[in-house]
């Protein structure tokens, strides 16, 4: 702007000088001209007064450095010439001047010197004889006088040029200067040409517009980031090219990156196949989801396309523990395939032997043991079906729901003692109540089933000799009930699964102890009905003893 | 032209880490096998090496490409020539891991306490190799530095499985066969690691100027 304005200024000045120049020059030249052809004619006149009186005698002495006479014959004969000898002349009729001045008694023209340099102006008037008497000057032409007055034109223009340079230098500095300083954070307070004025309006206008967008803009992120933060789930987002676009602390933890991998590949963050392939599907065909571990926990990896004006914008990466519902549905499906074998062996044993029975293939005296074991199993599957009945209603909490009373854990743990006695005695094992009357409210039918399993297991998996013992208490104000026994013990790799439905520690003896493998999964069940904790202490070869505190 | 040159430069980066992953997963499967004594691992290790390999032509040509296309000079040129070379090595972990897989064939399912020797040798290789993938990946020369030293761990570990090996076949010379098929896989294990160090050297290397070698 300041360079625009410094070169108008400039272009102006020189115009303005230029012009000035060329109309004074234009306007003298003409002056001189009109005054030097009146000169002429006063001249001439005063020649033709004293050529009439003296004739040609009148030039001699004539000082001709000024003027120049020339007389001329009526038929254009050169009679006399104050410069050049009339002989060597040729006929002037010819001469536009003398032809004007034989017609009309005067005559006029001016003509320029093959050099163009001169100029001639000639003026002519016929004389009372019929001669006609010339007179002429020479004058610098328009241009000899410029090209003569060059070097001092030179000087003026350079001069004003340096002037007006220095000038409108100052000028457009001062014209811009206030435009530079304009403060443009507060538009409205500049106080400057009013010419700015619509352009200060319109971005403060925009100003206070950006401003309340990026506020907006600022608190819809901020809003994202504590969702996405606060979520349990990982989630990160990748641009088209597989950046990290963001990503949340879940994600973070997930994967485990320290520093913030927004900006960076996704693959510095997660370098898997699986999950190289996955991001990779569901760039393609919107959709893809994998199941992978992390850290030792089981993550169901869902990765979906984001779709901007049906162009691919990224993919959104979230990730669910599924530890536990993958945990449950792995239960679910051996439960399924145990609850089948464990129904099927006990019918295939009942179908043998009544097919044995039916062909007439058992000797008479030993029909009564088939028969006898036809009912054994068949007591059998109806146990292992009141089992998973009672397990199913714990599990869904359906059936009638059970009434909670006041029930004695001592009274409970002597009745179950002596259940047993018959079963203990047969394998030599001694059971032993101790501890004192502890009052509880819960379910009764519950409450048996717990101690119930739990002694039935310690007399099942001791060996001959050894002793169980029930103790019923508080600890802390909490009913506690203890059971013990000498018996086997349970390895420490497979006391966290005990508790689950069929699991076996001796998968191959489970015939020999009998036993559905449910008891201990309704005992779980029990004690998460009432509130309760389980604590399960063992040793193999010392024996086990398990803790409810309610 | 700068904006293309960097886009490659991306493209070759994240080749690179693919590479190394499937690395990973190879050793890892061949590792796994080993101590479970499963005979099929080699088809499902081998579609793996053919892959790196695949992986490794294609990482050559984009460097060939850019060097000669692209010119590049300092730190570029010092991670494209790196790249080069760590592809190498790459390459040769895949195909060890395939080797260990098939000799796993060969054992007809045998494992035994030996086999727990080589499993902490293993481990520590496939630490090694992790490592060195995740120094490329952080660019964190320091711990390129650390998997140069935890070399020793590989090497001393193979010393105890050949000692272990060594009294295998004094005390029962018709286990011979066996224990030269576990002394392969142990070697293989150990190569491995060399291989890493190699890997995280060229990172150090890539990062520093400076080849951890030296």
């Amino acid at each position: 702007m300041k360079k625009r304005i410094f070169r108008s200024i400039i272009a102006v000045a020189m115009t303005v000088l230029i012009a000035g120049f060329v109309l004074a020059v234009s306007f003298l030249y003409g002056y001189f001209r009109d005054s030097q052809v009146t000169q002429l004619r006063e001249e001439l006149a005063i020649a033709a007064l004293n050529v009439n009186r003296y004739g040609e005698e009148y030039f001699d002495g004539f000082d001709s450095s000024v003027f120049r006479f020339t007389l001329v014959a009526g038929d254009g004969t050169v009679l006399y010439d104050t410069q050049a000898s009339a002989e060597n002349m040729e006929n002037h009729l010819d001469r536009e001047e003398i032809k004007e001045a034989a017609e009309s008694g005067r005559g006029s023209s001016e003509r320029y010197s093959s050099t163009l340099t001169e100029r001639t102006f000639y003026e002519a008037v016929r004389l009372e004889n019929g001669d006609i008497l010339r007179i002429s000057a020479s004058q610098a032409t328009v241009g000899a006088l410029i090209i003569g007055m060059l070097p001092g034109i030179a000087a003026v223009i350079l001069a004003a040029g340096a002037v007006a340079l220095i000038l409108s230098e100052r000028m457009a500095k001062k014209i811009v200067s206030p435009v530079n300083g304009l403060d443009l954070e507060n538009p409205e307070k500049n106080d400057v040409y009013e010419e700015l004025a619509p352009l200060l309006t319109k971005i403060s206008r925009q100003h206070r517009q950006i401003s309340r967008q990026m506020a907006e803009l600022k608190r819809e992120k901020d809003e994202f980031d504590q969702i996405t933060q606060s979520m349990s789930e990982g989630m990160v987002m990748l641009d088209k090219r597989g950046f990290v676009l963001s990503i949340n602390a879940a994600a973070m933890k997930l994967f485990e990156v320290s520093g913030s991998p927004e900006g960076r590949d996704f693959l510095t963050v997660d370098r898997s196949p699986e999950m190289s392939r996955a991001v990779r599907e569901a760039m393609e065909r919107k959709r893809s989801e994998f199941r992978g571990e992390r850290n030792g926990r089981e993550y169901q990896f869902i990765i979906s396309r984001i779709d901007t004006d049906g162009e691919t914008a990224g993919v959104v990466i979230l990730c669910i523990d599924v530890t536990e519902t993958a945990f449950a549905e792995r239960s679910r499906r051996e439960f399924t395939a145990n609850v089948s074998h464990e129904l099927k062996t006990p019918l295939q044993s009942i179908i043998g032997s009544a097919e044995l029975l039916e062909a007439g293939l058992v000797k008479p005296e030993d029909t009564r043991r088939f028969i006898g074991n036809i009912r054994n199993e068949a007591a059998r599957l109806v146990s292992l079906i009141n089992d998973i009945i009672r397990l199913s209603q714990l599990d869904e909490n359906s059936g009638p729901v059970p009434s909670p009373e006041t029930v004695d854990l001592y009274g409970l743990a002597n009745e179950v003692a002596a259940e047993l006695a018959d079963r203990a005695a047969e394998r030599d094992v001694k059971v032993t109540v101790s501890g004192g009357p502890c009052m509880m409210s819960g379910v009764r039918g519950y409450l048996y089933e717990i101690v119930y399993n739990l002694c039935d297991n310690a007399i099942r998996y001791n060996k001959a000799g050894g002793s169980v013992e029930i103790n019923t208490g508080f600890k802390n104000g909490s009913p506690v009930l203890t059971v013990s026994d000498t018996g086997i013990g349970i390895p420490p790799e497979h006391q966290s699964r005990v508790f689950e439905r069929f699991y076996r520690v001796d998968k191959s003896h489970s015939k020999e102890t009998g036993g559905t493998g449910l008891g201990l999964s309704i005992v779980k069940h029990a004690v998460a009905y009432h509130g309760g904790t389980i604590k399960l202490d063992s040793e193999v070869n010392k024996g086990t003893a398990v803790t409810v505190t309610f | 032209m700068r904006s293309k040159f960097d886009e490659q430069l991306g493209l070759l980066n994240r080749k690179m880490i693919e590479t190394g992953a499937k690395c990973e997963r190879a050793i890892a499967m061949a590792a796994t096998a080993l101590l479970e004594g499963d005979t099929g691992a080699s088809e499902r290790v081998a579609p793996i090496g053919q892959e790196i390999d695949q992986m490794e032509k294609e990482i050559e040509s984009i460097c060939l490409k850019l060097l000669l296309q692209q010119q590049p000079v300092a730190r570029d040129l010092r991670q494209i020539s790196a790249a080069l070379k760590m592809i190498t090595d790459m390459e040769r972990i895949g195909d060890q891991a395939e080797d260990i897989a098939e000799i796993i064939t060969y054992l007809n399912g045998r494992t035994g306490e030996e086999c727990h020797g080589i499993r902490s040798m293993a481990e520590a290789a496939i630490k090694m190799v992790t490592d060195s993938i995740d120094a490329y990946v952080r660019q964190d020369p320091e711990l390129a530095a650390s998997v140069s030293e935890y070399d020793d761990v590989v090497d001393e570990g193979f010393d105890r499985v050949k000692r272990t090996l060594i009294g295998m076949i004094r005390d029962n010379p018709a286990d011979g066969e066996y224990a030269i098929d576990l002394l392969m896989i142990a070697k293989y294990f150990e190569r491995i690691g060399d291989h890493a160090v190699n890997i995280a050297e060229w990172v150090e290397f890539a990062v520093t100027g400076v080849h951890g070698g030296e």
